[in-house]
């Protein structure tokens, strides 16, 4: 197997760009794409060589990103040959379909859970949701909620990632090391720049990945400070309390306001400030109020100099389901949509991120079937699932070995992945880009919307008035 | 190959001068057709003394990309607050048994699927996003492409993305700034060109924080009339049908009369098209220092034969004002009811602020907004230089045309409305004084006629041989809002959509986009620039065929042709003949 990862480097040297993978298959290459997207993280970088070989494994050989190279290490030969299953046993996909569509017709209460898919997938899933009456909700529905709550209490002020390549001198990391989930984040964001980028790290560690970068200057502060206190002052100081004022009270607190003045003054005196956070990196179960108070800041900043925050987050197409239910209905996830045959005086949607959040639901055994779908990555059924309720699971073939038998009836049908084996189109993580995907591949499997589509079809005809 | 009769019906079709004439209709595979000798009618609707008129077309209505988004998102309560319609409306089935609508709501804001039908439900049969941001634009043709039976389309911003104004600070060749232009259109399918706020979103983002027509920006040392001059002569050279599209500076401004004067002649006589022009119509005059700019605004556009209008009225109530001026909307942000809202820089490109906001009839300044607005549509002479907007949802929700329709033809409900008004406001305007009411033909140009002729829509806004067969057609009654909530048939390309206000089919509707030619050269120019500064390749920028079929979920592709070589660029758009339909 293919296998790509980074020189080990010298957190206190900052590394040479990374250099290209030493290991490389015996199969030759059958097909390269050029500037291929991936699908695997939503930072979507769309300068990679997708390597097809002939035993159908992808490799990307002149790209650094341990994300890619783990995500790629899943699709193999085997995945031409995977047939859906039916409690473990291997059906026709007529077969899995019509059971499945048999499941979801007779369910009170579904759950679409998982819903990583792309924006077709999610149209159709809509259009599927609606037909069964089911709740939406994603593989991130915690992280994402907490920044929409936030939003639709206070409202944002964001900015994008080209902005940030142009523009930024000073970037502000808060409470999180953004390589961890998006390894060539600062490849990309601060690319090909003989501009020097100063970037603070604010309650939290300086980020390896970070300090592999040779024209950044990174510095840490208040790295093990509560993240509630740390913005709970920063914000009092950018309201205009003056730092003096916390001299009278707890040392640690004094200290505490005393840099973070000194950081308003450097960004009073910076060209453009770029805040960055990550929702999942945040303390729940309250992460919505420290976002809030990010974005109130930024904006605090803003009556003065110029400062967006960045907000990293949403992969598995989380973001992409999220932005495409929101526009089809009005409302963002978790969600659940009515039945079209709903009874007279029901609210069509319901929008409530706490009481459909998928650990709520399975913990407090509240759905009688679940919708898993996974189309990038292999995530099996969650754990907390009733071994009693029913599961049908749209995935890549990888999958399929991981379905344990259940006591109750499994349908697993293999998908492609977008981007892998068919087209698509998702949102990066700053939202204001739809990339499209190409496939580095083309082995024959359903998408998660054709599936999708056919199964609304089921299900509305079997409720249909004769 | 059915062939449809609409009979005995009283027709309004301007743009072919037919000005309430007993008609009958007769349609087939989606035209208009001339009437057959002996051939068998299949479909025979009775529209005994109802009004015809073309399907509505509103050329400036947020419907798509990634502010409309954020306006959804950050108001969950415009949702909640939609209450369920019963469930004969909601849960209609076609013929085959299948549900016609999915759940979508929001008033202000309403969710793709909520904006198709209701527009549908009303008579209209085309909408266009109005502010469509280059980087986000396969964004706007997803939403759009989400939203069913109407057409659609898009104008595509310039004018503060970072490279046009690097190319004018740096003098570059004019020939290269108008294939830019060509080639940004083209990229991003879109139907036309947006300016917002000419040069102020990027200087905003360099922390300028105000930027009037002759004054530099701070980076760049460049004007917004430098813009807006490059823009114009541009779309001119390109031979794009609709003229350049202008969200002016200084929106919102006490006194940004004399700049909104000055940005209509910045086209130095070509056309321009000053949009939600009621926002850049305010005086400074009286104790409170706003005042109607309305009949100074009204002269410069009678006088000006190059400029056409739009409105953007406002309308009473809870809306939510989603713009890419960021410069401005920091300013208003304050005002936020509720307090909250959203603004963001965007990708060397644009910018977009989200602003919710409540026009209150006993506010003196909402009070003379709603006044300024009625009073730019009665004073202004030209009926075909003018198109009916509320600019959705910044004046208020697209669903108050109905109301709004009535204030302009029934000056009796004016006056009682007027009369509910801060009292000062009244006062202080001319509105009292207007008599004029519109007629239904002054009606079907506004809405359908002048925009469908604006935007180079030959067979579309019009009821001749040839044109598609999008038709409302209202069931005449004294009370003109409830006249135009309801059509009682509404026909998308010759299919029955509505009834009554209610719907009968869920056809997939169009997009709208223009290709003029460019010199393929300025390529290198643009990878260039995005491999230097953006983060995005320039391979993925252009959107294919393939593509935009599948964000328009199959709907048809309806290129607008490009005016003629050799057209006269500088005849008033007003006077050019609808050309005959194919």
């Amino acid at each position: 197997m293919h296998d790509s990862s980074s020189p080990a480097s010298n957190a206190a040297q900052p590394a040479a760009p990374a250099a290209p993978s030493a290991l490389v298959s015996v199969s030759a290459s059958v097909s390269v794409t050029r500037d291929w997207t991936c699908p695997f993280c939503p930072l979507l970088c769309d300068d990679i060589e997708a390597c097809v070989r002939d035993d159908q494994t992808i490799a990307a050989p002149t790209t650094d990103c341990a994300r890619l190279a783990q995500a790629l290490t899943h699709f193999s030969a085997a995945d031409s040959h995977c047939q859906p299953m039916l409690d473990g046993q291997p059906v026709a996909r007529e077969t899995a379909l019509a059971r499945a569509a048999q499941m979801l017709a007779q369910a009170q209460r579904p759950l679409f859970g998982g819903c990583a898919t792309d924006v077709a997938g999610a149209r159709a899933l809509y259009e599927l949701a609606a037909n069964c009456g089911a709740i939406l909700d994603t593989l991130h529905g915690e992280a994402l909620s907490a920044a929409t709550l936030a939003l639709q209490d206070r409202g944002a002020l964001f900015t994008t990632l080209s902005e940030v390549r142009s523009r930024a001198d000073l970037l502000i990391v808060f409470g999180c090391a953004p390589g961890a989930r998006h390894p060539r984040f600062y490849e990309r964001t601060l690319a090909d720049s003989t501009r020097a980028r100063n970037i603070c790290f604010v309650a939290c560690a300086i980020d390896p990945a970070a300090s592999k970068i040779a024209h950044a200057h990174c510095e840490t502060m208040l790295e093990h400070a509560s993240p509630y206190d740390v913005l709970a002052v920063w914000s009092a100081l950018a309201e205009g309390r003056n730092p003096a004022a916390f001299e009278s009270g707890p040392a640690d607190v004094a200290q505490m306001a005393a840099q973070l003045a000194a950081l308003l003054s450097r960004i009073a005196a910076a060209r453009y400030t770029v805040l960055i956070y990550e929702p999942a990196s945040l303390p729940q179960p309250h992460a919505a109020l420290l976002i809030e108070a990010l974005h109130r800041i930024v904006k605090a900043l803003n009556r003065t100099t110029r400062a967006g925050a960045l907000g990293l987050g949403g992969a598995d197409g989380a973001l992409t389901v999220n932005q495409t239910v929101t526009w089809l209905s009005g409302l963002p996830l978790a969600t659940r949509v009515a039945r079209l045959d709903r009874p007279d005086g029901a609210a069509p949607l319901e929008h409530d991120p706490y009481r459909y959040r998928t650990a709520q639901l399975l913990a407090a055994r509240e759905i009688d079937v679940l919708l898993w779908v996974t189309s990038f990555e292999p995530h099996p059924l969650p754990d907390a699932l009733d071994p009693q309720v029913p599961a049908i699971v749209l995935g890549p073939p990888a999958l399929a070995s991981r379905i344990a038998q259940r006591a109750a009836p499994t349908v697993f049908i293999p998908v492609a992945t977008p981007g892998i084996d068919s087209g698509g189109h998702l949102f990066r993580l700053d939202t204001s880009v739809v990339a499209p995907l190409t496939p580095a591949r083309h082995v024959n499997l359903p998408g998660v919307a054709e599936l999708a589509a056919d199964l609304a079809e089921r299900v509305g005809a079997q409720r249909r008035p004769s | 190959m059915t062939l449809a009769r609409l009979a005995g019906g009283i027709v309004y079709d301007p743009a072919n001068g037919v000005n309430g004439e007993r008609r009958d209709l007769y349609f087939r595979d989606g035209r208009i057709v001339d009437a057959p000798q002996g051939a068998h009618i299949d479909h025979d609707y009775d529209a005994r003394d109802m009004i015809v008129m073309a399907g509505g077309i509103d050329l400036h209505s947020h419907i798509g990309g990634g502010k409309t988004n954020l306006s959804r998102l950050l108001l969950p309560e415009d949702h909640r607050n939609d209450a369920p319609r019963d469930a004969a409306y909601e849960a209609v089935r076609d013929p085959q048994g299948r549900y016609l609508r999915m759940p979508s709501c929001g008033v202000c804001t309403p969710g793709t699927l909520a904006t198709g039908y209701r527009y549908a439900e009303m008579g209209y049969t085309a909408a266009f996003e109005p502010a469509m941001i280059a980087s986000n634009a396969r964004h706007a043709h997803l939403e759009m492409g989400d939203t069913p039976i109407i057409d659609h389309g898009a104008y595509v911003m310039l004018g503060n993305d970072e490279l046009l104004l690097q190319m004018l600070a740096a003098r570059a060749d004019f020939d290269r700034l108008r294939d830019y232009i060509g080639w940004t259109i083209n990229s991003s399918r879109a139907l036309g060109v947006k300016v917002v706020n000419p040069g102020g979103i990027s200087a905003f983002k360099f922390n300028q924080r105000s930027l009037d027509v002759d004054e530099a920006h701070t980076h760049y040392g460049i004007t917004p009339r430098d813009i807006l001059r490059t823009l114009t002569r541009a779309l001119t050279e390109l031979r794009v049908p609709h003229p350049l599209h202008v969200h002016a500076s200084n929106l919102g401004v006490p006194g940004n009369v004399a700049s909104t004067i000055a940005t209509m002649d910045a086209a130095d006589g070509l056309p321009i098209h000053v949009t939600h022009i009621q926002f850049h119509s305010y005086g400074t005059e009286g104790p409170r220092k706003f005042s109607s700019g309305a009949r100074e605004i009204a002269e410069a556009v009678n006088a000006r034969p190059n400029v056409t209008i739009d409105v953007g009225q406002i309308i009473f109530g809870q809306t939510v004002t989603a713009s890419g001026d960021t410069m401005m909307q920091f300013k208003n942000a304050p005002l936020a009811q509720p307090r909250k809202w959203v603004l963001g820089d965007i990708e060397c490109d644009a910018g977009c602020g989200v602003v919710p906001f409540r026009y209150r009839e006993q506010s003196y300044v909402n009070a003379l907004q709603w006044i300024i607005g009625l009073e730019i549509f009665l004073l202004v002479d030209d009926p075909w230089r003018v198109s009916m907007t509320t600019d959705h949802p910044n004046g208020g929700p697209f669903t108050s045309y109905p109301h709004l329709i009535r204030l302009l033809m029934d000056k009796s409900f004016r006056d009682e409305q007027l009369d509910r008004l801060h009292p000062e406001a009244k006062v202080a305007s001319a509105l009292p004084e207007l008599k004029r009411e519109l007629s239904l033909y002054e009606i079907a140009i506004i809405t359908r006629a002048g925009p469908a002729r604006l935007l180079g829509l030959n067979d579309r806004g019009q009821l001749g041989t040839g044109a598609a067969a999008d038709i409302a057609v209202y069931r005449n009654d004294a009370d003109r809002e409830r006249m135009f909530t309801s059509p009682a048939y509404v026909f998308k390309d010759g299919t029955l959509v509505a009834r009554d206000g209610n719907l009968v089919a869920t056809p997939t509707g169009g997009i709208h986009y223009v290709s003029p030619d460019y010199d393929r050269g300025i390529e290198k120019t643009v990878r260039a620039y995005a491999d230097e500064n953006l983060v995005g390749g320039f391979a993925h920028t252009a959107i294919s065929d393939d593509e935009i079929c599948a964000c328009c979920r199959g709907g048809r592709l309806l290129p607008v042709e490009c005016f003629e070589h050799g057209a006269d660029p500088t005849a008033p758009r007003a006077a050019r003949p609808a050309a005959s339909p194919p």
